[in-house]
């Protein structure tokens, strides 16, 4: 949930201090319209309060027919005009909050964005922002709580400020001398009742917390809950677990789990304790302050009685009382929120504070014409943070533009780190990576990234369309992506779509979008790394899916295409790479062997032992 | 809902599903029945006291009663209010969890329903849609399944204060009355018919929504973090992202400025009811001499009656809307199965019994296609022996596998197990005689021994370490902290461990050992498998599989050497069929294939390599 450690009053101030800023800064009209809004929302009963009190005054005592039609045309025109304003200042503040809903999300995807990658990726960051999420939804924590905080306060301040007002005559006024209660008048018992309805507003706020502390006890539980019901519950609609569930009849397993889980039965932890001391407290913090209304009524009446003030203006000093000892319970109330939310927004924060860790140079990357770029990865290592097994070991290797390189190796044998490390999605834990004899991480970083194109292994398209997609922007040369998509083999298929390269891609922004298949998914992937005509171009695996023939046709087929570029291949399938220049084997991250095919087939090791693993089947003999 | 309202009438009436949700509360948890009642019960009380008490004081105050009087007419109403407020606290911190258990009763029933409903539904999208929106129906506390609750409380709570009220109000004028329940009435239905222009462009309010929840995720999207930093996609994403949300704002913009004129009707009816409420007490009062704590009794009761009516009609429209989402529930329960299960014969799986399936004359056609993916199949598999399918990417190999098991029926034709026709049993009952492995998986998260085992219950632990390390997962049990009773995944336990491709795989291998059933079915999931890897697990298969009846599905022509036979499936029928050197004596397609595949991986191959 959040952390458990117990935040001081000075801290929650600041952090929720903190997120208003944010929040100020981002939807300053959210904040003004529910400013206003707020206020007048808080004041506007008064007036009804005050007129209601006038008129039953004068009923209750001369009677005048003149002055009962003027309070009762001010009473109902201030009613219809305060409706009014209220009405539009409410829909004005709908407004803006109904669009600041869906976009408060936008500062985590934001920040995601903005990330390192090894940050992006890090366990700690995907769990505090599944937190952060779950917490916002749950019940609004964090962020959008702030909202709710701001127009609280601004409702409970302006609601006192008006209560207050029409108060203070309760106490001014004088029961007349010779009243036997004339005693009332002196300022003592005015000091009686405010203390009595702080003291009231206190008891039942401490009985309210005290309820509370069970649910924070069972917040772990309740937790633990929604995961297990989200999982189990969700099991049967999700589409690959279809055929296992009736093969192993998997409904049977969870049934029985989810009947051992009691976190949300009668019998679970809360509801025995809700049946208890929980709901008796509550009982108790809400009878408190119906016995401190008790004493108001009992004290207004007394003073009306013995002729302090007419009968009307009780009704408008009860309201009116009533309404102070409510807002100011709010007030205090709010104490205990803002608390529980700084808990929240400690994650949020954490979240958000996570630094820049990678160096950024400012060289730029001098663009060659003719491409005369050269890498070297020297005496490099990599641990993946948090992890003690270095996923690559001393590797050192130099290539130059216009080579072909492919790499191979097993699962796990540092392949596609390399490749990670190259284009500096990582920086390596040991050693350097130089281009062309200057280490990468003294380059921009925009800059550096723009020499290469990678297609990877899980490549992704955006729904949108299908030009765009290519040029991976949204205004772009529709020559250049069109050629792009015929040289990577979707002509075709690019002919036969109405809108051309107007054509969504999946349905969740245009309905009339078009489903395209793993191949052509791939194709137009490749497409999109032969419209950035970047010097390197790194293929990892795209086409696992596709049978051997089909992943041996794509990359022969791309090799063309690449031109005098540098490419790198990476497949488990031997061969798809044998034309290359060069080919580097990897095991257990380090580089183990070098050379062409023909030079490593013919030597044992571990690409001989690939080879045979899968040469094995297509030996005449079969054995 | 909304595709509620497109499918035709709903079933089930208002009525119905009321009777239905009452008739389960009285039968599983009867507290939730008579929480409801009394806080409606005790709303209405509390309304009354409310109503009643600052007038009763002022008479007091106002007739210059004996102070006792006073006293006790305050005494009589505080204390009573003490007890209704406290006591519906307390109620009010009770309610939520019977209805929790009762709303988890039915999602369970729904997801059960889902899970073992007959296969081909799972792929229908029109029983996926229904599927969604019986779960949505189901999803929260504002849902249909239990928001149910608090409107029928509130029913109750409005309909007896409206009773009430008019007994209450039967001494004043009708037309006072009527003129009330008419300006109710017509702001209410004006601004329900106003609201509905919210109704009517839902669809184009959650287009936007989608929109914009969708470029924030693919932000937010580890999947897509490589491509976004490597192809500079953020501006992109931007520009987007910002003209979709101007388009928001725009329409709702143009919603709140059609729903003020709500307001502004119901603004003008107030005026309307007050006013008149005004004008008759006023007269009354002074023409009667009625005292003035008289004139705010009738003038509040006559607010107050105005909320009851206000409220009612709010309730039956919230009724109504709940009571499609139910009936969508409840026609989901009742989905019609194609598939037979308890009515079906019973068939127990005998491990040593000879089992012999026959496909006879089996065409399939997925439905909504042109034509059929399996033409007219004609195929025995005799007992023990080892079957191998093989075929190009699309060729029909998966569908025959999930019509052999019973996860299709066929479209012409009819498969058998030993001579019976497998629609006459349970098919629940047929499902026990696989072990399977298939390309998706289900795996469990809990611990892996139960993934092992495929049961929470009933765990044989040898069985499971002798599975486990038949499978080639000895070595990474040993290295888990806490064994076999570690948990895999996250999505439940914090501390699960995720697997790798090739561990799951082994993983599935051993459940599938774990259940130990006659017949075996594997479709070739060494997709994303290094050479090495792959070659093993074809040699685990190999030694798994003997001696038992098995079907291996793979698109690696060569891998199934060591199968008894060998169909070749290409375009949806059996293309040829004999054992591998038959085969590739016969010089058909797949020699010919075999040939082409060979070809990279035979020495001097490379000048049709290069191209």
């Amino acid at each position: 949930m959040a952390n458990s450690k117990k935040a001081s009053l000075r801290e929650v101030m600041h952090l929720n201090n903190r997120a208003f800023k944010i929040l100020y800064h981002k939807y300053p009209r959210l904040f003004l319209s529910g400013g206003l809004y707020q206020s007048l929302h808080a004041l506007s009963p008064y007036v009804g309060i005050y007129l209601s009190a006038q008129l039953i005054n004068e009923l209750a005592g001369t009677r005048n027919v003149e002055r009962l039609q003027t309070w009762v045309l001010a009473a109902l025109c201030s009613a219809a005009v305060l409706a009014f304003l209220e009405a539009v200042l409410q829909r004005w503040q709908t407004y803006e909050y109904n669009v600041a809903r869906e976009d408060i999300n936008s500062i985590y995807a934001q920040k995601m964005i903005e990330m390192d990658f090894s940050c992006v990726v890090s366990s700690k960051t995907q769990e505090d922002f599944s937190q952060i999420r779950q917490n916002a939804n749950w019940a609004g924590w964090g962020f959008p709580r702030i909202r709710d905080f701001f127009n609280s306060i601004l409702q409970s301040v302006f609601s006192a400020c008006g209560a207050v007002a029409l108060t203070i005559s309760l106490f001014t006024a004088r029961i007349p001398v010779q009243n036997s209660f004339a005693f009332l008048n002196h300022p003592f018992f005015a000091i009686l009742m405010l203390g009595m309805m702080l003291a009231a507003i206190f008891l039942s706020a401490c009985c309210n917390n005290r309820a509370s502390v069970y649910w924070i006890q069972y917040a772990q539980q309740a937790k633990f809950g929604n995961r297990f019901f989200s999982f189990f519950g969700g099991l049967s609609m999700d589409r690959h677990r279809a055929m296992d569930l009736r093969m192993y009849d998997q409904e049977q397993v969870c049934r029985s789990y989810v009947r051992r889980n009691k976190s949300f039965t009668p019998g679970s932890f809360i509801a025995r304790k809700a049946k208890g001391p929980m709901g008796m407290l509550c009982a108790v913090g809400v009878m408190t302050s119906v016995a401190f209304t008790g004493a108001i009524y009992l004290f207004t009446c007394i003073k009306a009685w013995a002729g302090a003030f007419a009968v009307g203006s009780v009704t408008q000093y009860i309201g009116a009382f009533t309404k102070l000892s409510g807002s100011i319970g709010q007030l205090f109330n709010l104490v205990g929120d803002l608390r529980g939310n700084a808990a929240f927004l400690r994650t949020t924060f954490d979240f958000l504070d996570i630094p820049h860790e990678m160096y950024q140079g400012s060289l730029t990357v001098e663009k060659r014409s003719d491409c005369k770029y050269e890498i070297e990865f020297r005496d490099v290592s990599f641990r993946y943070p948090g992890s003690e097994v270095y996923a690559l070991r001393h590797a050192s290797m130099k290539f130059r533009v216009g080579e072909r390189l492919a790499i191979v190796g097993r699962n796990g044998s540092g392949k596609t780190t390399f490749v990670k490390l190259l284009c500096r999605l990582y920086d390596p834990t040991e050693g350097e990576i130089l281009l062309n004899g200057i280490n990468i991480r003294k380059y921009d970083y925009a800059e550096y990234m723009s020499i290469f194109s990678i297609v990877f292994q899980d490549f992704k398209l955006l729904a949108f369309g299908l030009g765009e997609n290519v040029a991976a922007k949204s205004k772009y040369n529709r020559m250049r992506a069109e050629s792009c998509l015929r040289q990577a083999g979707f002509g075709e298929r690019l002919d036969a779509l109405e809108k051309g390269l107007d054509t969504y891609l999946y349905r969740e922004f245009d309905e009339k979008g078009v489903e395209i298949s793993g191949g052509e998914a791939q194709k137009i992937a490749l497409a999109r790394a032969l419209y950035k005509d970047a010097p390197f171009i790194i293929l990892d695996e795209p086409t696992a899916a596709l049978d051997p023939i089909a992943e041996s046709e794509v990359y022969t087929k791309f090799n063309e295409l690449v031109g005098d570029k540098t490419a790198i291949y990476i497949s488990h399938r031997l061969s798809s790479c044998r034309f290359c220049d060069t080919i580097a084997v990897f095991e257990e991250g380090a580089i183990v062997q070098r050379g062409t095919h023909e030079e490593l087939v013919a030597q044992p090791g571990e690409y001989a032992e690939l080879w045979n693993a899968q040469a094995q089947y297509y030996r005449k003999n079969g054995e | 809902m909304e595709k509620a309202k497109q499918r035709n009438k709903p079933k089930y009436t208002m009525w119905k599903n009321a009777v239905f949700m009452m008739a389960l509360a009285w039968k599983q948890h009867k507290s939730v029945l008579i929480l409801c009642i009394v806080s409606a019960l005790l709303a209405v009380i509390l309304n009354l006291i409310e109503l009643f008490l600052a007038p009763m004081i002022l008479q007091k105050v106002e007739m210059s009663a004996p102070l006792v009087q006073l006293f006790e007419v305050i005494a009589v109403f505080v204390f009573s209010l003490l007890l209704v407020r406290g006591v519906q606290a307390y109620i009010n911190e009770n309610t939520l969890f019977g209805r929790v258990y009762l709303r988890l009763l039915l999602v369970r029933r729904a997801d059960e329903k889902f899970a073992s409903t007959s296969f081909p539904n799972t792929e229908n999208p029109e029983i996926l849609k229904h599927a969604e929106s019986a779960s949505r129906a189901l999803s929260n506390n504002r849902a249909a399944g239990e928001a149910i609750w608090e409107t029928l409380t509130d029913l109750g709570k409005n309909f007896l204060g409206f009773l009430l009220y008019l007994m209450l109000l039967s001494t004043v004028d009708p037309v006072l009355l009527v003129v009330t329940t008419l300006a109710a009435l017509v702001s209410y239905f004006t601004s329900k018919r106003l609201n509905e222009w919210g109704y009517r462009h839902r669809e184009e309010e959650s287009r936007y929504q989608k929109k914009i929840a969708y470029i924030q995720s693919r932000k937010e999207d580890l999947q897509f973090a490589k491509d976004i930093r490597i192809f500079c996609i953020a501006p992109w994403l931007d520009d987007v992202y910002t003209s979709v949300v101007k388009m928001y704002r725009k329409f709702h913009a143009r919603a709140q400025c059609i729903y003020i004129w709500t307001d502004i009707i119901h603004i003008f009816m107030t005026f309307l009811r007050s006013g008149l409420s005004y004008l008759y007490l006023l007269d009354l009062t002074l023409r009667e001499g009625l005292p003035a704590s008289t004139f705010l009794l009738y003038f509040s009761a006559i607010g107050g009656f105005a909320n009851w009516i206000t409220g009612l009609l709010d309730d039956f429209s919230r009724l109504h809307k709940q009571s499609i989402d139910l009936s969508v529930v409840r026609e989901f329960y009742e989905l019609p199965e194609q598939f037979r299960f308890e009515e079906g014969e019973k068939l127990e799986p005998v491990l040593d019994k000879a089992y012999e399936i026959q496909l006879r004359h089996v065409s399939f056609r997925y439905p909504g296609a042109e034509s059929d993916t399996l033409q007219d199949i004609c195929l025995t598999i005799r007992p023990g022996e080892k079957l191998a399918v093989v075929g190009l990417n699309g060729a029909g190999k998966t569908t025959l596998v999930k019509l052999i098991c019973g996860l299709y029926d066929p479209t012409q034709g009819e498969v058998l197990l030993n001579g019976v026709d497998i629609r006459r049993y349970d098919r629940r009952d047929y499902y026990r005689h696989f072990s399977a492995v298939f390309q998706q998986f289900s795996i469990l998260s809990s611990t892996l021994a139960e993934n092992v085992a495929q049961s929470a219950d009933e765990v044989d632990w040898d069985r499971v370490q002798a599975c486990l390390e038949k499978a080639g997962l000895a070595q990474m049990v040993t290295r888990l902290p806490q064994g076999l009773n570690t948990h895999i995944g996250r999505e439940v336990y914090e501390d699960g461990i995720e697997l790798s491709g090739g561990e799951i795989q082994r993983l599935m291998l051993a459940r599938a050992l774990y259940k130990n059933a006659p017949l075996i079915l594997l479709d070739e999931p060494t997709a994303a498998l290094d050479p090495i890897a792959e070659s093993e697990l074809y040699q685990k298969y190999n030694d798994f599989t003997l001696g038992r009846t098995s079907v291996f599905i793979s698109h690696r022509l060569a891998s199934t050497r060591f199968c008894d036979r060998i169909l070749f499936i290409e375009n949806g029928v059996i293309a040829e069929q004999g054992s591998h050197e038959q085969l590739l004596q016969k010089g058909g397609h797949y020699a010919e294939l075999f040939a082409i595949q060979s070809r990279y991986y035979q020495e001097g191959g490379m000048e049709n390599g290069e191209l």
